[in-house]
């Protein structure tokens, strides 16, 4: 008989960490199941902060974050989750400091807070410039203590299939990764935190893990993807690599220039400058790379003025980075930065409990759209929003399972057939390597669909998705037959997942005929249009292909106005 | 750019063993893990490794390049392609190797859960907010605070080779990374438990771990604060302790080191004279003077005054120690201030940064 658990949490990054703990502490026996060793999560590579209005720096209050959110969203946020998150996030930063979060601190010895872009009020609370690090620590410290208390972590475990029994899930089918092997694991309850999936462009900031899984995994048992269409581009990665230069150096002081030094965020933003929403910023740069004033199509941030020792006391892992990774020290030269795929917006549609549309599946973090981003994420609230709806989402499995009815018995049926499916796959002989369909889809997805989007460059984008599929569809071959740590099979599975989530961003994207947060269109529908598009794109995957409709957003007391900063 | 690895390849099932040659073409900025996906990708697909967020924050790509522990992510090809190196690639030592490059971290988390890593609170209820803590109260832990988990001390840890049960660096600075928290309430049952045999004092300071080390962690300096901070508290039964203690009592009062003591004073009068026969054979080569009467250096008032002086600053637990040994593995990108270097004048630095709206005021022109 399978193992089985009150709740089985799938990704063991913040989101489902804080999950995990919370479902423990409510009772439940508690699976977690992640495909890397839980610290080698993507959230630790979150470096800027996380936001909660706790007033140690300047005065502030929930009221002012979730307003800074909900405009920062450019509407598109549902209201009654974002004063959720602001409301509950002061506790959740005060219960990560005493399990011990290595948080830095003011004068007074409170939690410093730093300023971040579009917010009202220096919010953001940060460990010098490895925020995520510390918080992936910390969640797996309390892990492991409660491993000594019954929880069960299966580390390695690359789930691929939801069991659903009679509308409600109740397991999941992965491939176990060190030993080889389709197994089945139960959960009267389960919750999905699989993480982004920034890897569907090439230019990205996010890991080689972040692939979608969980949302595909959802989208193809019938649950709908929210927003699917808003990717955050982050305008400070480095060139060439993607890998990000955090906000946090913006929020110290640092600058923005073009080739010939001039600050050109004045021009834009004329008073937020720097700081302006990332969206804003992402087009500014864009805008200024091809009125050809970049450099290498990048343009430069600048920390020269700030100084080495404010560079290596606030910001040396920025520092470390750019000399590795783009061979500049940013105490003497600008680093060449430019946009690139960061955070998505768009996810599996869940309530303010993480509940999504079959009964006993959940989902939190970047994998899910509650909605607090809307259009457009402001810096450091994502973070919140994994260790805020992480909670939530565990506390609601757990209630839910403890009272829900024994699983069936109908799995094994379904486990042989995902093994069926498997071993079809690694006998695979005839057609390509995977590597060719997933760059080609990679480099078109940042050429055609990325800052700005235009109509024929989208329209391209959908053949180009169609004729990749088809060369996936027509097989491609995995070379290591055996079962011990195959990545190469993981990552054809990984592919088919980012081919469904694009196919659903450019159908969205395409009906979606305004500019609002990162959805950009200056070509053709420059502005927003509330009349029209104040409303949640849903995408169902029908048939072979996604198919699109629209859900309300919710609103509780602002009214939605232009976007200027 | 051309660039040649020759990796080990493994495979557990069948105990099959052999190094492969590969050479492959890779853009100029390209890492090893970049080196590593383009053998993956377009050479053999079934070759093992592990990766993830190929920025050196997540801990996943601990391999060994000729021999000593790196990220494979962290390590730039250009200047070794260039050289027409052929580095080897192979697994990490003092774990076990599961296929090719990757090996089973199962031992490493058994000893990193061994030191209880976890806070334990000293206050009884949490209060409403925060913990109110000085800033550089919390600094003394700032550099345990940054390990990632990779492994690479651990495997060219020098120690842990002939006792595998060896707590090792990761797990000793996990756990100074608790001692040295003002939040947590158990620094004493925490020394007594790394104290134990197989713990901090059977480290045999070789620094291969500090020096590996990619993060700056510095596990020797953790696990030299940790043995401080045991000494201070008077958990000092283990013979490492009394050796310590040995050596700071010996330069107080005759102002050198008086090794024919030390023995005895470790370890005990049986077991020390097991060790006569070594001693006396130092003795007689001129390496170690003869125990009675004790030497006493002319300048002992220098040292009486340092150790006064070290005392009076309230120094002798770990805070004595932490500025005392550096932190090797940010040697790389260390700043040296001394330079005087102009950011701003230098031949091909870009120019200063400007706001259009000065420019207008001051030059009359629009951009
Ligand atoms: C470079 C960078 C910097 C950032 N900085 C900030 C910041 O300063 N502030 C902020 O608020 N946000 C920041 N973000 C965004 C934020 O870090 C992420 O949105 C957030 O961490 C996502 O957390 P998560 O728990 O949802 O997913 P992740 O941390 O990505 O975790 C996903 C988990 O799911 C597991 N998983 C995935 N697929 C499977 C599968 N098929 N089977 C089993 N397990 C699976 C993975 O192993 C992993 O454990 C940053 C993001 C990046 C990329
Ligand atoms: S200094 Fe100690 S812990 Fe570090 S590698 Fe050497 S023996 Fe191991
Ligand atoms: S101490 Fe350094 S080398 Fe050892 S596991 Fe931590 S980061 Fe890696
Ligand atoms: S891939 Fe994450 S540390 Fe190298």
């Amino acid at each position: 008989m399978e193992p089985t658990y009150d709740v089985l949490v799938v990704g063991a990054g913040c989101a489902g960490m804080r999950a995990a703990i919370e479902a423990h502490d409510r009772g439940a026996s508690v699976g977690v199941i992640s495909k890397l060793h839980p610290t080698r999560s993507h959230s630790g590579a979150a470096e800027g902060g996380i936001n909660a209005a706790l007033g140690n720096t300047a005065e502030d209050s929930p009221e002012m974050h979730a307003f800074d959110t909900v405009k920062g969203s450019d509407y598109l946020g549902d209201q009654d989750a974002i004063e959720i998150l602001a409301a509950e996030a002061p506790g959740d930063i005060y219960q990560l400091e005493h399990w011990g979060a290595v948080f830095s601190r003011n004068g007074e010895g409170r939690l410093d807070q730093r300023p971040f872009g579009a917010a009202g009020s220096p919010r953001t609370v940060y460990a010098a410039d490895i925020t995520g690090h510390v918080l992936i620590q910390v969640l797996y410290e309390q892990l492991q203590r409660r491993m000594t208390q019954g929880m069960k972590v299966y580390e390695e475990f690359f789930a691929f299939r939801l069991l659903v029994e009679d509308g409600r899930c109740t397991g999941v089918i992965s491939w176990d990764l060190m030993n080889g092997g389709v197994t089945l694991i139960r959960g009267k309850s389960v919750i999905l935190a699989t993480g982004g999936v920034g890897r569907l462009y090439r230019a990205t900031t996010n890991a080689y893990a972040c692939t979608g899984d969980g949302m595909s995994m959802a989208l193809r048992e019938g649950l709908p993807l929210k927003d699917i269409e808003f990717m955050q581009f982050h305008p400070t990665t480095m060139y060439p690599s993607g890998i990000l230069i955090t906000e946090g150096c913006r929020g110290e002081g640092g600058y923005l220039i073009n080739k010939d030094g001039e600050r050109f965020m004045q021009r834009y933003a004329p008073n937020a400058l720097e700081l302006a929403s990332r969206d804003v910023v992402s087009r500014s740069e864009t805008t200024e790379i091809e009125a050809g004033r970049g450099v290498n199509g990048s343009v430069y941030l600048d920390l020269r003025h700030l100084g080495p020792e404010k560079i290596l006391t606030k910001l040396p892992g920025s520092r470390e980075l750019a000399m590795t990774y783009a061979g500049v020290d940013p105490i003497y030269a600008p680093i060449p930065v430019r946009p690139g795929a960061h955070y998505h917006m768009g996810g599996v549609e869940t309530d303010n409990q993480g509940l999504t549309g079959i009964e006993g599946l959940y989902a939190a973090g970047e994998v899910a759209c509650v909605s607090v981003h809307g259009a457009n994420r402001l810096g450091g609230n994502s973070l919140m929003e994994t260790i805020t709806f992480g909670r939530r989402s565990g506390h609601a499995a757990a209630e839910y399972a403890l009272g829900a009815p024994a699983v069936g018995n109908g799995g094994e049926a379904a486990r042989a057939d995902a093994e069926t499916w498997i071993k079809s796959l690694l006998g695979n002989t005839q057609g390509e390597r995977p590597w060719s369909i997933r760059d080609e889809l990679g480099q078109t997805m940042l050429d055609n669909f990325g800052v700005f989007r235009r109509p024929e460059k989208m329209e391209q984008q959908v053949e180009v998705i169609a004729g990749l599929r088809e060369r996936y569809d027509r097989g491609v071959v995995i070379e290591d037959k055996g079962d011990v740590f195959n990545t190469d099979l993981t990552q054809v599975i990984e592919l088919g997942y980012l081919l469904d989530i694009a196919s659903c961003m450019l159908q969205a994207g395409i009906a979606r005929k305004e500019s609002r947060g990162a959805h950009s269109r200056p070509y053709d529908f420059p502005e927003r249009d509330d009349a029209n598009f104040l409303r949640h794109s849903i995408s169902h995957w029908k048939g072979d292909g996604p198919e699109l409709t629209y859900g309300e957003v919710r609103m509780t007391k602002w009214e939605p106005m232009e976007r200027t900063y | 750019m051309q660039v040649g690895l020759k990796i080990w390849r493994y495979d557990s099932k069948t105990g099959d063993r052999a190094l492969r040659e590969y050479e492959i073409d890779a853009p100029e900025e390209a890492t090893l893990l970049d080196c590593l996906d383009i053998v993956k990708d377009k050479h053999d697909g079934s070759l093992a490794f592990r990766k993830s967020c190929r920025m050196m924050i997540c801990g996943s790509c601990g391999m060994r390049m000729d021999g000593g522990a790196v990220l494979a992510c962290k390590v730039r090809m250009y200047d070794i392609a260039q050289e027409g190196r052929v580095p080897v690639i192979a697994a990490m030592g003092n774990l076990p190797i599961v296929k090719d490059l990757v090996v089973d971290m199962d031992p490493f988390w058994e000893k990193m859960r061994a030191v209880d890593p976890y806070l334990k609170p000293r206050y009884d209820q949490a209060q409403e907010r925060e913990n109110v803590i000085p800033a550089p109260q919390m600094s003394v832990i700032h550099k345990e605070s940054l390990c990632i988990n990779c492994g690479c001390c651990v495997s060219e840890c020098n120690s842990m080779e002939v006792d595998p049960d060896f707590l090792g660096p990761a797990a000793l600075a996990k756990g100074m990374r608790f001692v040295g928290d003002p939040r947590d309430g158990a620094t004493i049952e925490r020394l007594e438990k790394y104290s134990e045999p197989h713990g901090l004092w059977d480290c045999t300071r070789c620094y291969f771990c500090s020096e590996r080390c990619p993060k700056g962690v510095d596990p020797r300096d953790a696990i030299a604060k940790l043995g401080a901070e045991a000494m201070k508290n008077g958990i000092d039964r283990d013979m490492g302790a009394k050796h310590a203690r040995w050596f700071v009592t010996s330069a107080k009062t005759t102002g050198w080191l008086r090794e024919t003591e030390l023995v005895p004073k470790t370890q005990g009068i049986v077991s020390s004279i097991r060790e006569m026969k070594f001693a006396m054979g130092l003795a007689v080569k001129g390496k170690v003077p003869p125990p009675f009467p004790p030497h006493v250096a002319a300048e002992v008032h220098e040292s009486r005054a340092l150790f006064d002086l070290v005392k009076s600053q309230d120094r002798n637990g770990a805070a004595g120690i932490v500025q005392g040994e550096k932190a090797l593995g940010r040697i790389e990108s260390h700043h040296d201030a001394s330079r005087g270097r102009d950011p701003y004048t230098e031949a091909d630095s870009a120019p200063r940064p400007y706001l259009p709206s000065e420019r207008e005021e001051t030059e009359g022109v629009t951009p």
